[in-house]
């Protein structure tokens, strides 16, 4: 990133920042959306994804090779079943029988879930950053697409190419198909939902498993993107999607999408002003400004208190 | 026979195969083309079980308690008998007043490095009684306490650093109410909503409290980056960044009376404890108590029947906020040092794994997870030099019991996070809890 104008570069490294915080919110509003829970836990799936990428990598290179595209894409497919396994894992342990419970009780033991995860990983893996093998993000890392003055990585593309595409695909799922219909109804009832015939755990543990497979992929990018694997990743990026979907009104798919891309651009912005190290401060301050202004989100409606 | 327990095989295999290659695998990155392989590494994971023994020894044991007590009912004997139940009333009557001279007269009979100890256990104490009042009494979750301990501590450590005189006296009373003013401004505009954001906003404070106090820092290497303001500000508040900083002498606990600084630290710990358990348990039987422990179990309810929910809501939590900053100044005073690592994460999970483990909203509960939670690994910690100090324990106990001894202190948080999701399953009234509290959790 030498070349450019500064203000397009800050836009483009802001937008694929967003674009990343938008795979993670998404997996954070589509539970909030059906459960009204947060998802403590969400971070930690994403963690997961992203040593659970660098070690099927690992063994496919043990086993036939180095092969760039095949190992990649093979590697991104175990994490989304690694990371799935461990968000249903996560709705099977701390979540399933706690749903009836007082609301303290799920949200203390998704953390419960979310400290042993983030202890585990740090215990049997490494305490300290692992690297991503750059054997594997090279060619996208250091290809570029000359832009309006600036050099816009092919990861970068990606990223934000895969954040509209899930976008839409999700979009589409809830609005127009009948298992989207049967996801909508469990979050408004899950009493009547179960009495018209929705398998409504089912339902559920498919938003988890969903979610946590969304979470994979973004661990994979973030991982090629900042190049550093390490055991509280998942924790930092969790806290700021979870602003995101916050900031975009959450329990709605095109809000966490919107939230996260402002949240990107305002980081971006920060950066430039003071310095890399002030992102949690304005992140936070963020956060503050919109609860004290607009406490539903950017895009969330009202919705009136269940009792 | 086998279909009784085919969901807990199935269950059991699915894990293994999701734990399997953290487990049994290592990375093995290969330097020369920058590539990534793994190596079979089957003693990786058997010392990861290893380790853990000590706690399947106990987790079963404690099982079978349970196994047995069901068999047999002995709580519900204990229950019955009137001369224990009125024994339990006369002590639970008398019992805390009682404790007094005995905690207090401590400071005299332990060693030094004993009441160093003791003094944390007191401070995490405070911090549970303090978060006690959000979580488990109003039933509000909070998951960036240590911010505010965090504050408590440099707040004292900014203020001793710019006056030239400026005791841990004259900083206890001033950091409850700056505290508790930062915990209203905090509350504010998140306790008029329902929902979670609580537990996220305290998250992010926390979160952003602990960098703000490491990037504000004179000496930065890169303060070229910094805008004029922050430079200004990092001048007159200079944090040291990630060194933290060196209280003066005469601010921390020091020779007073013929004491100690560290018996005077154990003492003034355990006056201000004694004295905020008495005012949080008078507070929680008023009517303030009573409407916390309304919105608790439903707030719609208490606002139609005229609780000022928020209001009543904002109050728990400036409290808590206040009782943690002097908890900070305590540290401060006890440790003559402050950095930013007293405000991370990990440091709330204890404290709220405190509360939890002991039974939310019960006050001596908390106290009773603090202690556990802080003394447990301490002394498991001393507990294999000790059997090597004696020439009968060392030939009885094998050497890798021992070593498992030693390695589990770093397996604190992994077991922090599995009491937690155990505790909310099985006994969500925590350990000094009543049955009716298990009911409320249970069911909306």
């Amino acid at each position: 990133m030498s070349s450019g104008s500064t203000l397009t570069e800050i836009l483009i490294n802001g937008i694929s920042r967003g674009s990343v915080y938008a795979l993670v919110a998404l997996g954070y509003t589509m539970v909030y959306g059906v459960l009204g829970m947060i998802n403590f836990a969400h971070g930690e799936v994403f963690m997961i994804g992203m040593f659970a990428c660098v070690y099927a990598m690992g063994l496919f290179s043990v086993a036939w090779g180095d092969h760039i595209a095949l190992n990649l894409g093979l590697g991104i497919l175990v994490a989304m079943i690694f990371s799935a396994g461990y968000g249903y894992a996560n709705e099977r342990i701390a979540y399933r029988r706690l749903r009836k419970a007082h609301v303290l009780a799920p949200l203390t033991s998704a953390i419960g879930i979310s400290t042993f995860l983030q202890y585990f990983i740090f215990l049997t893996v490494s305490k300290e950053k692992v690297n991503f093998p750059r054997f594997y993000s090279d060619f996208l890392t250091s290809h570029h697409v000359h832009f309006i003055g600036v050099d816009i990585t092919y990861l970068q593309l990606a990223i934000f190419g895969l954040t509209l595409v899930i976008m839409t695909g999700l979009y589409v799922l809830i609005n127009h198909t009948r298992l989207g219909i049967a996801l909508r109804a469990t979050a408004q009832d899950q009493l009547m939902a179960s009495l018209v015939g929705i398998p409504v755990d089912k339902i559920i543990a498919f938003t988890f498993i969903l979610g946590s497979a969304l979470a994979a992929i973004a661990g994979v990018m973030v991982a090629m993107y900042t190049n550093v694997l390490v055991f509280d990743a998942g924790y930092r990026v969790g806290l700021k999607a979870f602003t995101a979907a916050i900031l975009g009104g959450i329990g709605n798919v095109p809000g966490a999408v919107l939230g996260a891309m402002i949240l990107g651009l305002t980081e971006a912005l920060t950066t430039l002003a003071f310095g890399s190290e002030w992102d949690d401060v304005t992140t936070f301050a963020m956060l503050m400004l919109v609860l004290l202004m607009r406490p539903r989100g950017i895009l969330g409606e009202r919705v009136a208190d269940k009792v | 026979m086998l279909s009784r327990w085919r969901p807990y095989l199935l269950g059991i295999a699915g894990l293994a195969a999701l734990t399997f290659p953290f487990l049994w695998l290592q990375l093995a990155p290969n330097f020369t083309n920058d590539t990534v392989g793994v190596t079979w590494a089957p003693m990786h994971g058997l010392q990861f079980f290893g380790d853990l023994s000590p706690v399947f020894v106990i987790a079963f044991l404690i099982w079978l308690g349970v196994q047995l007590n069901r068999r047999f009912g002995w709580d519900q004997a204990l229950a019955a008998n009137a001369t224990w139940q009125q024994a339990g009333r006369a002590w639970t009557h008398y019992w805390a007043w009682g404790t007094v001279p005995l905690v207090l007269s401590c400071t005299f009979f332990f060693s030094a490095s004993s009441l160093s100890l003791f003094t944390t256990v007191g401070i995490y104490m405070l911090l549970a009684l303090g978060l006690n009042i959000t979580v488990g009494m109003t039933g509000l979750l909070v998951l960036g306490y240590a911010g505010f301990y965090g504050f408590g501590a440099y707040f004292f450590a900014l203020a001793q650093q710019n006056l030239p005189y400026f005791p841990w006296w004259m900083a206890a009373p001033l950091a409850f109410f700056f505290g508790g003013g930062v915990g209203y401004l905090l509350g504010l505009p998140c306790l008029r909503l329902r929902g979670d954001y609580l537990a996220i906003v305290t998250l992010g404070f926390a979160e952003a409290f602990r960098e703000l106090m490491r990037n504000l820092s004179n000496d930065d290497t890169d303060s070229a980056s910094h805008s004029a303001f922050l430079q200004g500000l990092a001048h007159i508040f200079d944090t040291g960044g990630d060194k933290g900083i060196i209280l003066n002498e005469s601010a921390k606990f020091g020779h007073v009376a013929g004491l100690t600084g560290g018996q005077l630290s154990y003492l003034i710990t355990a006056l201000v404890l004694f004295l905020a358990v008495f005012l949080v348990q008078r507070l929680y039987h008023s009517p303030v108590g009573r409407a916390w422990m309304a919105i608790r179990e439903n707030e719609v309810a208490a606002a139609a029947v005229g609780v000022p929910v928020v209001q009543m809501k904002l109050l728990a939590f400036s409290l808590s906020a206040a009782v943690a900053a002097v908890a900070g100044v305590l540290y401060g005073a006890q440790n003559g040092y402050v950095s930013p690592d007293i405000c991370a994460f990990r440091e709330s999970i204890m404290v709220l794994a405190m509360v939890i483990l002991g039974g939310l909203g019960n006050t001596y509960g908390a106290l009773l997870g603090a202690a556990l939670l802080d003394l447990v690994p301490e002394y498991l910690k001393l507990l294999p030099t000790y059997i090597s100090g004696s020439p009968t324990l060392s030939s009885i106990v094998p050497m890798f019991v021992r070593d498992s001894l030693q390695n589990l202190s770093d397996y604190r948080l992994l077991l922090f996070g599995a009491v937690m999701v155990l505790m909310m399953l099985y006994r969500p009234q925590g350990l000094l809890g009543s049955r009716r509290r298990k009911t409320e959790m249970l069911h909306k």
